[in-house]
């Protein structure tokens, strides 16, 4: 037991004991009477006193009830305090993670009580509540201090350094679940901000200081106190630095959650439409299980809310780490096959018999994905050729709605009388338009410039041409090249084109000399700049230039590939939804997937609106009133454009807890929060037993009056 | 057992002695379990073989006899000496002692003036019997009273006789005042070796003394007197009438009591004041002294007509 205000309370004692002591000297005036003698007078107390044998301690009883009372209540201004081992005050950072995985049901010892970010809230508090008050004589001068920090994605301060438990335990419990994936160093950044930077000088030999510079990433000041209330599933966890103070680690993790737990979640969904017959759709269903047994669960694919299949899917069991106890999560997957030409939001939902059993399945979230299909589309394509052969004859194959190869002058004379317009793509082949009134060379649309160098604003530096070569490198990922090698392209020349420096180019595919293939947007003008002529190369020939061109026009003009990665109508939580709405857009909103709707946003002047971050997963309505685009919902003048978040997030469905982690420089051990010393005060204690004596000396002193 | 706010203090023979008292008392004379000789020859008939004229016995004649007692009509018929016995009548000290010590000046009604009172009456008694009346006033003083005295000896009247000295016994007991403490042990230490004669010693006191009664008491007794011990307490002593939270001062020795009555406190006291009355009254009984105990609410006249002829003291 420590004391926070002893000085005072011996001042205190220092004074009133004395006085309380001849305060009962000066007790009772008695009123004096003569008699002829004392003598039987004496006798009979002496009598009295004999006959009761706690007499001679009941005389003084009222005394020391009164100095026992005393006692107490100069204790109780002392403060006394059990299990605080330091002087200083400290300042905790309390970090609570809320990304999905925090959703899963075994925070408690008994599964399916309470979700790990419940538990962590508990124990977020428990934590505060040991946390030292402040005295009440010294205000705040050795309080501890501490600051709730929650994260999932991003990370938001709730409560700043403050003292004030019911502060920090209302921030707390203020705390919701979201759907986001967990990363730490924006949480670490927001926490370390309000310390100073650490100075370091340098000195001559002299020991004079010749320069100073402060460092950022070691902080000066109080050490702050991290606790760290997670299941560990961090991926960036390695951001963080550790301190040591006093040979006490300033970071402590309290893990929740169990490591065998099992989960089994979503972890891809993708649709692909059928290249030949685009109304076929495909719906690609990845699941992962931590589940040590192998299992079965039901698939259900909902479209537009109707159950239109269910599949099951077999799911091996997962391995088990023999030293670390770190399961590998078995996955799965299913293929759904739909005949749907319609744009359509489609719904996988795993029947893991989790909400009965939560032993089979934690976590519930990531049983669930929402996917935007958008219609089947065969593109409209012209060719603007000054005659190439190769280009329109590839094309020609193509499952293509329209195919019109256009001379520039008549393509030219659709830009004024807005023929053009039906086209979903623009190939222009070796000639670029005219700019117009408006110094734009290419109307909004799509484009695949081939043979010509398109500079200006959207476009790059021209340089002439470079010698002959291959392309060294390409995006691979990209979903144009995904599907195809350039690695037997050779050209006669190669272009010598450089990307503007803050321009939106992007470089796809690289000769020696510079970029070969780039993509520029800007606005609603999308485009694939191919500079190099076809026609000096060896690429007709090669079965990459057809796919080329598939991929081209697929990425460009229909958009049936659609993967959550490349879709910007397919979010995840924790992301910022963003999107361009007309210019006239009005009174935007957004429908959230529990109904409700968001606050009004205010377009900016390009017509970007910004929401964000979500924080579950869902379907998201973005709903406007003003002019539509083509592939908008329209109701009686309001306009609906649909946003899916999908969790989808491996990491986060691998919930087995890390038991420890490994920061920037330390490996973490998660520490159970019952050993911790709760610093708890006892004045309160003192001042109600101080009572109760009171009360029990009145009575003592009515007894003794009608004695 | 308070000190009397008002006490009266007699002036006056009357205040003393009311006329209707002395007609109830004059008929009443102080009585002797034994009978007593004396020096002046009274009203009395001793069992000593005396001068008087009334014949008790003969006895023989032995060398030194006074010749003037020889029974000459015996020596006539039987031609040997015979002295005539006489019963001899003899006179009988009446010594009262009187408590005059501040204590004594308690109560309501006013235990000191309830004494005068009583010796007053007794020693009115005595002087119209023609016996030898003293009376001794106990009491601390810080000087001495009588030359050649005791300071625990507050007054001394001695020698009288007769009808006439009532008023120098009355006199007497209005100048005796009641204060300080008392110092009974000396007093009748004192008392023993001066008095004279045989008789009986009246001792009037509330016998409250914290050194005890007992070795004082034990002196009287014996050489002759027949002594009676009349303890007189105020009614408020036996039966006390104070309350609250009270520091009781002994009006003797300043000796502080602090009590805060109540009900137990008072049944103690109660139990107390008995019990002592009755070890007071077993200890006399011991030592063939005379005990009563007299609360001063009870009629002077009452106390001589009734208590004091029932135990013999008077007849």
């Amino acid at each position: 037991m420590t004391w926070a205000t002893p000085t005072l309370a011996a001042l205190v004692a220092a004074i009133a004991i004395p006085a309380l002591i001849i305060l009962y000297f000066l007790k009772l005036r008695r009123i004096p009477r003569e008699v002829s003698s004392t003598l039987l007078w004496k006798k009979a107390i002496q009598d009295l006193q004999a006959n009761a044998p706690f007499q001679r301690l009941r005389k003084n009883l009222l005394l020391f009830l009164q100095l026992i009372i005393l006692s107490l209540i100069i204790l109780a201004l002392a403060q006394p305090r059990s299990a605080s081992t330091t002087e200083m005050g400290r300042k905790y950072i309390v970090m609570i993670d809320r990304s999905a995985s925090m959703a899963a049901v075994d925070g408690q010892e008994t599964l399916g009580k309470d979700s790990r970010l419940e538990a962590a809230k508990k124990q977020a508090i428990e934590l505060i509540e040991t946390m030292r008050e402040p005295s009440m004589f010294s205000q705040g001068e050795r309080a501890d201090e501490a600051m709730i920090i929650v994260f999932d994605a991003n990370a938001q301060i709730l409560a700043p350094l403050t003292a004030n438990q019911a502060t920090l335990i209302a921030a707390i419990n203020s705390i919701e679940q979201t759907d986001a994936p967990s990363s730490i160093a924006q949480a670490y950044r927001l926490a370390q901000a309000q310390r100073p930077n650490r100075i370091v000088n340098a000195t001559n030999e002299l020991g004079e200081i010749t320069e100073s510079h402060e460092l950022d990433e070691l902080k000066g000041g109080e050490p702050y106190f991290f606790h760290l209330f997670s299941d560990g599933r961090i991926s960036d966890i390695d951001s963080v630095r550790a301190e040591e103070i006093d040979s006490t680690t300033t970071f402590e993790y309290h893990a929740l959650g169990s490591q065998t737990s099992n989960n089994i979640g979503l972890v891809a969904l993708r649709s692909e439409r059928d290249y030949d017959t685009p109304s076929k759709l495909s719906i690609f269903v990845g699941v992962q299980s931590t589940d040590t047994i192998p299992r079965t669960v039901d698939a259900e694919l909902l479209v537009a809310g109707v159950t239109r299949s269910v599949r099951a899917i077999d799911l091996p069991a997962a391995t088990t780490d023999a030293t670390t106890g770190y399961k590998t999560p078995a996955s799965g997957g299913v293929v759904f096959e739909l005949d749907e030409p319609e744009g359509v939001i489609i719904r996988v939902r795993l029947d893991t018999n989790g909400r009965e059993n939560p032993q089979a399945d934690v976590l519930l979230t990531d049983n669930e994905g929402v996917l935007i299909v958008p219609p089947a589309k065969q593109a409209s394509v012209a060719l603007v050729s000054t005659g190439n052969l190769f280009v329109a004859s590839a094309l020609k194959g193509f499952p293509l709605s329209r195919f019109d190869v256009l001379t520039p002058s008549k393509y030219e004379a659709g830009r004024t009388n807005g023929d053009n317009d039906v086209y979903d793509l623009v190939i222009l082949d070796g000639y670029l338009p005219k700019t117009d009134e408006l110094g734009s060379v290419l109307d909004p649309g799509r484009y695949l410039v081939i043979g010509q160098t398109l500079t200006g604003e959207l476009g790059v530096i021209d340089h002439g041409t470079g010698p002959g070569g291959p392309i060294i490198d390409w995006r691979r990922t990209h979903p144009i090249l995904r599907d195809l090698t350039l690695d037997a392209l050779l050209m006669a020349e190669t272009p010598k084109v450089e990307i503007p420096k803050g321009s939106g180019v992007v470089s796809l595919a690289e000769t020696a000399s510079g970029p070969a293939i780039l993509e520029t947007s800007s606005g609603d003008v999308r485009a694939i700049l191919v500079p190099f002529a076809i026609t000096k190369t060896n690429w007709p020939f090669d079965v990459s230039f057809v796919v080329f061109l598939a991929s081209t026009v697929d990425y460009l003009a229909t958009g049936s590939v659609v993967a959550i990665d490349e879709d910007e109508r397919q979010i995840t939580p924790g992301s910022v939804l963003s999107d361009r709405l007309p210019p006239d857009a009005t009174a935007v909103r957004i429908i959230l997937p529990d109904g409700s709707r968001s606050e009004e946003i205010i377009p900016s002047a390009d017509g970007r609106i910004v929401y964000g971050p979500v924080q579950t997963a869902g379907i998201y309505r973005l709903r406007w009133r003003g002019t539509a685009a083509p592939t908008d919902i329209t109701d009686e003048g309001t306009n609906f454009r649909i946003f899916a978040a999908n969790l989808l997030n491996p990491a986060e469905s691998n919930v087995s807890t890390q038991r420890t982690i490994a920061l920037a420089n330390k490996i973490v051990t998660a520490d159970s929060l019952t050993e911790r010393k709760r610093i708890k005060d006892w004045w309160p204690y003192f001042l109600g037993a101080a009572l109760a004596i009171l009360m029990f000396e009145w009575y003592i002193y009515n007894k003794k009056m009608f004695l | 057992m308070l000190r009397s706010e008002n006490p009266t203090r007699p002036t006056t023979i009357e205040e003393l002695l009311s006329s209707d008292l002395i007609a109830k008392i004059s008929q009443l004379d102080v009585s002797s379990k034994k009978i007593f000789a004396g020096k002046l020859q009274g009203e009395r008939r001793s069992k000593k073989r005396g001068e008087s004229v009334e014949f008790a016995d003969h006895r023989p004649y032995t060398a030194g006899d006074d010749l003037r007692h020889i029974d000459w009509n015996i020596y006539a018929r039987l031609d040997r000496f015979f002295m005539k016995l006489f019963m001899e009548e003899e006179d009988l000290s009446l010594h009262i002692v009187i408590d005059a010590s501040a204590s004594s000046d308690c109560g309501e009604p006013n235990k000191f003036y309830y004494m005068q009172q009583v010796a007053m009456a007794m020693g009115y008694i005595g002087l119209v019997n023609l016996n030898r009346v003293e009376v001794t006033a106990v009491g601390l003083r810080d000087e001495l009273v009588i030359p050649g005295g005791e300071k625990s000896i507050a007054g001394n009247i001695r020698d009288l006789r007769g009808r006439r000295r009532t008023h120098d016994l009355a006199r007497f007991l209005c100048t005796i005042e009641p204060e300080g403490g008392t110092d009974f042990a000396q007093a009748c230490k004192r008392i023993a070796m001066t008095r004279r004669g045989k008789g009986v010693m009246i001792v009037l006191s509330d016998f409250l003394m914290k050194e005890g009664y007992e070795t004082g008491l034990r002196m009287l007794v014996g050489r002759g007197y027949d002594v009676f011990a009349i303890q007189t307490l105020s009614p408020q002593e036996v039966n006390p009438d104070i309350a609250g939270d009270l520091q009781l001062r002994d009006i003797e020795d300043g000796d502080m009591a602090e009590v805060t009555i109540s009900a137990p406190l008072l049944k103690k006291y109660k139990e107390n004041v008995s019990a002592y009355c009755q070890g007071f009254r077993d200890f006399c009984a011991r030592r063939e002294i005379t005990a009563l105990t007299i609360q001063t609410d009870t009629p002077i006249d009452t106390l001589l007509l009734d208590y004091l002829r029932k135990r013999g003291v008077l007849r």
